[in-house]
């Protein structure tokens, strides 16, 4: 069942397109991953779908309801980029206060906030003033502020920008807790290999547009790399094939093929094999995520259906 | 609502600005009690006792209404800088994306944040008032008739301004909505002034210019009101004492010469909640 529902969700300011008709669905239990470089309108996107900010045109539905809608905000929990807390509170005090406004009652709030506190390990530093937390530990309250509440749809958005390698792995494993508690989780992120390894779908965004959407897995197959070690192979057959494929490259006895889908791989294995030629190897090159990003950002864009 | 009404409040409390308010104040009280003291108690000898009578009242109401008016603007500083950035503010630092997200409409928020604020300029000036009452009863034994009531309308004053900055911080960024609001409380106050002065001459041109003024910003007209309050009550209260002086002319352009009608104190409260029910649609409308 589709959690988040996204309908051709535009936002323009002034003469800047943020997000240009976007579509995307995220299924419930779910971490998406929503990837693309600064600027490409990824923070517009969450702050349409928790209510911070009005479309231009297009429709969004969060649990079932318009994201100004409070029924919808009763079932989120949201992290911001660029966030600042309330110096002047206490961290307990802060997590405290977003429990009461995720609607809780005042003890089921402080059992609440003392949980979210443990889950992103600042149990013991609850009493400090927020003003007095390092920008890693405003980050894991901010965590704790979203999780506090028992949200269905955690919003995150570039939760470890300002974490070390070591908080970085703790947000990560929290991610996974969610997941396997049934939550779903949109992670707004430029940080592939993180996406990489919790996501189970992205989406990437560049100039507003989606350029790509599906599984992980899926998007680095979509664009493997083969390479073909060979010897016999006739011009016209290597004029051919470039013609074909464009993104074929011939040097000497090595032919290497990006290929859209695997069916590609077979065709030209076939052709080679048809015309004679020797084949000695087929390698393909598993992409990473970086990989597929890579080449999306410099391949340009395609619409949404 | 409610709940951010709480946080608004104990946010105002913990607040440098308010601080600052509090030290400002307790040395404009010692200043005030100190200035009381050295004036109220020189030697002055008239033979006649009804009249020495009446210079004492007169004297002390002067000076009550000194402090009064220099009292005023501290308030209004204080409402003005607390709710300058309480929107726009903390769109600009990023404290209001976490909240604004929670299960709480604009509305509810905005106003959460008035009553919040409110709460705290209502404590703020009450305390300032009686405190001001007070040092004129320590000196001069006078305990001013009217107070109660004067008290209400000077906690009323600061929730004037406080609306109409509400307002400019959902639309205008800081710098532009303090600029704005001060600037608009200063125009009431010379407003107000030019009015006192032409009803003393008798420049009807100058009392409408005044009206306008206090159209636009019913501030220096609640102030007004609390002068001739005071004025009124100490009248009827000695009026056997009065048939000497008007009290009213005493005190000049810090007087209340043109009383502001109770016609002007509903408007001043119909214009609190126009301020606020602007202030909740420009803010439904606005992105965060």
């Amino acid at each position: 069942m589709a959690i988040i529902e996204v309908a051709h969700l535009t936002k323009v300011y002034g003469q800047q397109v943020a997000c240009r008709d976007i579509c995307l669905s995220v299924e419930e239990g779910q971490i998406f991953g929503f990837l693309g470089p600064n600027g490409a309108g990824k923070s517009t996107l969450v702050k349409m779908l928790v209510g911070l900010v009005y479309p231009t045109a297009g429709t969004a539905l969060v649990a079932g309801y318009a994201p100004t809608d409070t029924r919808s905000r009763r079932q989120i929990g949201f992290l911001p980029e660029n966030f600042r807390l309330h110096g002047w509170l206490k961290g307990s005090e802060l997590v405290n206060f977003h429990a009461r406004l995720a609607g809780l009652d005042y003890r089921s709030a402080k059992r609440s906030s003392q949980a979210a506190l443990e889950l992103v390990g600042l149990a013991k530093e609850g009493e400090k003033l927020v003003a007095n937390y390092s920008k890693g530990m405003q980050q894991r309250l901010g965590l704790a502020a979203a999780l506090v509440g028992d949200p269905r749809v955690v919003f995150l958005d570039e939760p470890t920008s300002a974490l070390d390698p070591l908080g970085r792995r703790e947000v990560r494993e929290i991610l996974l807790s969610l997941k396997a508690a049934g939550k779903t989780v949109f992670l707004n992120s430029h940080l592939l290999s993180e996406v990489e390894q919790v996501c189970d779908r992205v989406s990437i965004i560049n100039r507003g547009l989606v350029v790509a959407d599906g599984k992980p897995h899926e998007l680095q197959a979509a664009s493997t790399a083969v390479a073909i070690k060979l010897s016999g192979l006739p011009v016209l057959l290597a004029v051919e094939l470039q013609r074909d494929y464009p993104r074929l490259q011939i040097e000497g006895d090595l032919l290497t093929l990006r290929a859209q889908s695997p069916e590609d791989t077979a065709d030209v294995v076939a052709k080679l094999a048809a015309q004679g030629c020797r084949i000695y190897e087929v390698t393909p090159h598993h992409n990473s995520l970086e990989d597929v990003y890579v080449h999306l950002m410099q391949e340009g864009e395609k619409t949404c259906g | 609502m409610w709940l951010m009404a709480v946080f608004t409040f104990k946010e105002a409390m913990r607040k440098r600005v308010v601080l600052v308010a509090v030290l400002l104040t307790l040395a404009f009280l010692i200043l005030y009690g100190t200035g009381l003291h050295f004036t109220l108690g020189m030697d002055v000898r008239i033979a006649d006792p009804a009249a020495a009578n009446v210079f004492k009242l007169l004297e002390a109401l002067t000076m009550f209404s000194m402090g009064i008016y220099l009292a005023s603007f501290l308030v209004a500083g204080l409402a003005i800088l607390a709710a300058v950035g309480s929107i726009a503010g903390e769109i600009e630092n990023g404290t209001l994306y976490p909240l604004a997200a929670r299960p709480l409409t604009r509305r509810d928020l905005l106003l959460g944040k008035y009553f919040g604020l409110a709460a705290m300029l209502v404590t703020y000036s009450a305390l300032f008032f009686l405190a001001l009452v007070g040092l004129v009863y320590w000196q001069t034994g006078l305990l001013l008739p009217g107070r109660w009531v004067a008290l209400a309308l000077f906690a009323l004053k600061p929730l004037v301004l406080l609306s109409v900055t509400m307002l400019g911080t959902t639309k205008l960024p800081t710098l532009g909505n303090g600029v704005l609001a001060f600037g608009l409380y200063a125009l009431s106050v010379l407003g107000g002034m030019i009015e006192q002065i032409g009803v003393m001459l008798g420049s009807t041109a100058a009392v409408y210019i005044g009206v306008v003024t206090s159209l636009i910003l019913p501030a220096d007209a609640v102030y007004r009101r609390v002068v001739a309050t005071v004025v009124d009550s100490l009248a009827q209260g000695t009026s056997p004492d009065m048939v000497f002086f008007n009290p009213a002319h005493v005190l000049g352009p810090f007087g209340s010469h043109s009383t502001p009608s109770d016609w002007m104190l509903l408007y001043t409260a119909g214009y609190i909640v126009v301020m606020l029910i602007v202030a909740v649609r420009v803010f439904n409308r606005r992105d965060v």
